[in-house]
């Protein structure tokens, strides 16, 4: 699927600035950014539910309608919500009975994991069991590409744990998800690919580990008994330092000058420690207000 | 429009315990308590019809009114909620919702008209001819149209919040301003004049019609497609809006 300059704005929110986005077959991508970030919107392009006012989206070479008509999306919207009067059956085999070519609806429930709710009203769920007959919604069509806006929202975390399960049993065949999210462990251990998005724009974008290092630098972390803060700061490579007690922990630009320093200085140091900057740090730092950086 | 889809709407309407009190049980209901209440079953009104009959009539009108209005109203909850967006990620087309949803109001007319009709035959007495039970049957039912699309449009401009409000409203409105609880005949000369742009009004003519000779059902036809037309086109524009925000 392909975004290409896209633009869409809410009367003075530019809730979308010009994004670019290519994903390939096959490809697990997490959209992380904070609220307001655009996520949604870009979502709802992707899915033919809003038309941009500039740019183009195709989803296998077909524009978003076309390719929801034709089955090969699937999407689990973030507030999209269930037939009150109705059962988990009946909602799911209503979806499957507007598709062409769907799942049958028992195979959709009992991959969602929720086959045991099948003839529950759909407002005798829980949080949790609502976001599971959405993904049950979402894969009724048998779908190649699966959209998630915000999935594991109001699950608890072992809920959450089978979600995903479920969902790589899923992309384990082959298939192409995009879910966006503002849970970074979940971009962290589930996608192959992350993309940031800040004010309507992609602001970094590539693997888990790409996407730290764009955010450069590590931590050094160390006890180092009796030294003043002032020559620590001095330690070549070191941005910033904080002290707690007698251990003391360095941002370093460069942590490999900065501990061979470390070392020759003070040769009592122990319990070293370096660690590349997390995910959340990147998250944090790439999608700051501009004014805050 | 999809088989599937329409069953299922029409089995959600059905489990709806409100459905069923104001639509199918409310009008039956009222008919017999006012057959009784007026104690006059033997009379017969000016234009030749026996007052059972024509309170029967009339309750009909009022039935097949509510059914259709609360069914489209039902849109504005299904835009509110997030359900239509649910939709729109199936091959539905938007204007499959809207059709399916005016069957579906047809369809939910038909019980309580129904009802109403049965009860004057086996309860009440109401004496006429096959053909002509028929003819009220069919031609009340007909003459739905004009509510169903007065319930599509207020559920496609309405908020959910506002919308049983606006319901409640219009019934009233349509029933009274319609000659359904006063006849137009007592009202004074201005009420007449705004009971013979009501639809309500030419729906009880057509209900009328096969049992009283002279009926101007030209004019119910004109009257009634002129609001099946203005609906139609208020529906449509609102659906292209909807569409391209879309």
């Amino acid at each position: 699927m392909a975004l290409s300059g896209l633009h869409k704005a809410y009367g003075d929110v530019h809730a979308v600035d010009g994004v670019d986005l290519v994903i390939a077959p096959g490809e697990v991508v997490a959209l992380l950014g904070p609220n307001g970030a655009g996520k949604s919107t870009t979502v709802d392009v992707l899915l033919g539910l809003t038309a941009p006012d500039r740019g183009e989206a195709s989803v296998f070479g077909l524009t978003p309608r076309e390719a929801v008509v034709s089955g090969t999306v699937g999407a689990m919207l973030q507030n999209g919500s269930l037939l009150d009067d109705a059962t988990v059956a009946e909602a799911v085999g209503l979806v499957a009975a507007l598709h062409r070519a769907p799942l049958p609806v028992a195979e959709a429930l009992a991959r969602a994991d929720v086959a045991d709710l099948a003839n529950r009203r759909c407002t005798k769920l829980s949080g949790g069991q609502k976001q599971r007959v959405r993904f049950a919604l979402a894969l009724v069509c048998d779908p190649d590409l699966l959209v998630l806006d915000e999935p594991t929202v109001a699950m608890d975390v072992e809920t959450r744990r089978q979600f995903w399960r479920g969902m790589r049993e899923y992309t384990d065949s082959g298939r192409t998800v995009l879910f966006a999210t503002h849970y970074l462990e979940e971009a962290q251990e589930f996608a192959d690919r992350v993309v940031l998005m800040r004010s309507g724009r992609v602001v970094a974008d590539g693997s888990v580990a790409e996407v730290r290092a764009t955010v450069s630098g590590r931590t050094l972390r160390a006890v180092v008994p009796g030294a003043p803060v002032a020559d620590l700061e001095a330690l070549p490579g070191v941005r910033a330092v904080e002290v707690r007690g007698d251990g003391v922990e360095l941002a370093c630009a460069d942590s490999d000058a900065a501990l061979r320093a470390l070392l020759a200085r003070w040769p009592a140091a122990h319990d070293v420690e370096i660690t590349a900057v997390g995910l959340e740090d990147a998250f944090l730092a790439l999608t700051a207000p501009e004014e805050a950086r | 429009m999809n088989a599937r889809f329409l069953a299922l709407e029409v089995r959600r309407a059905v489990r709806n315990a409100r459905y069923l009190l104001f639509t199918i049980v409310m009008p039956s209901v009222m008919f017999l308590l006012f057959v009784n209440l007026y104690g006059a079953k033997d009379q017969v009104f000016p234009n030749g019809l026996p007052v059972t009959t024509s309170l029967m009539i009339n309750m009909a009108v009022f039935g097949l009114m509510s059914a259709p209005l609360a069914a489209g109203a039902r849109i504005a909850v299904e835009r509110s909620t997030g359900w239509q967006r649910q939709l729109r990620l199936t091959p539905l087309s938007s204007s499959g919702y809207v059709l399916t949803k005016g069957a579906l109001g047809m369809v939910l007319a038909l019980p309580g008209i129904l009802l109403v009709l049965v009860l004057g035959a086996v309860v009440e007495d109401v004496r006429m001819s096959a053909l002509q039970w028929v003819e009220v049957a069919g031609g009340l039912w007909l003459a739905t149209l004009p509510f169903v699309l007065i319930g599509i449009v207020i559920g496609l401009l309405a908020t959910a919040d506002g919308m049983q409000a606006i319901t409640g409203v219009l019934s009233m409105a349509f029933g009274l301003l319609g000659g359904i609880w006063i006849p137009a005949e007592v009202a004074p000369g201005w009420l007449a004049a705004v009971m013979h742009v009501m639809p309500t009004y030419w729906v009880k003519l057509v209900g009328q019609a096969p049992l009283v000779g002279g009926a101007d059902l030209g004019t119910a036809v004109l009257v009634l497609g002129g609001w099946v037309l203005a609906l139609g086109f208020v529906a449509a524009k609102r659906f292209q809006t909807d569409a391209a925000r879309a």
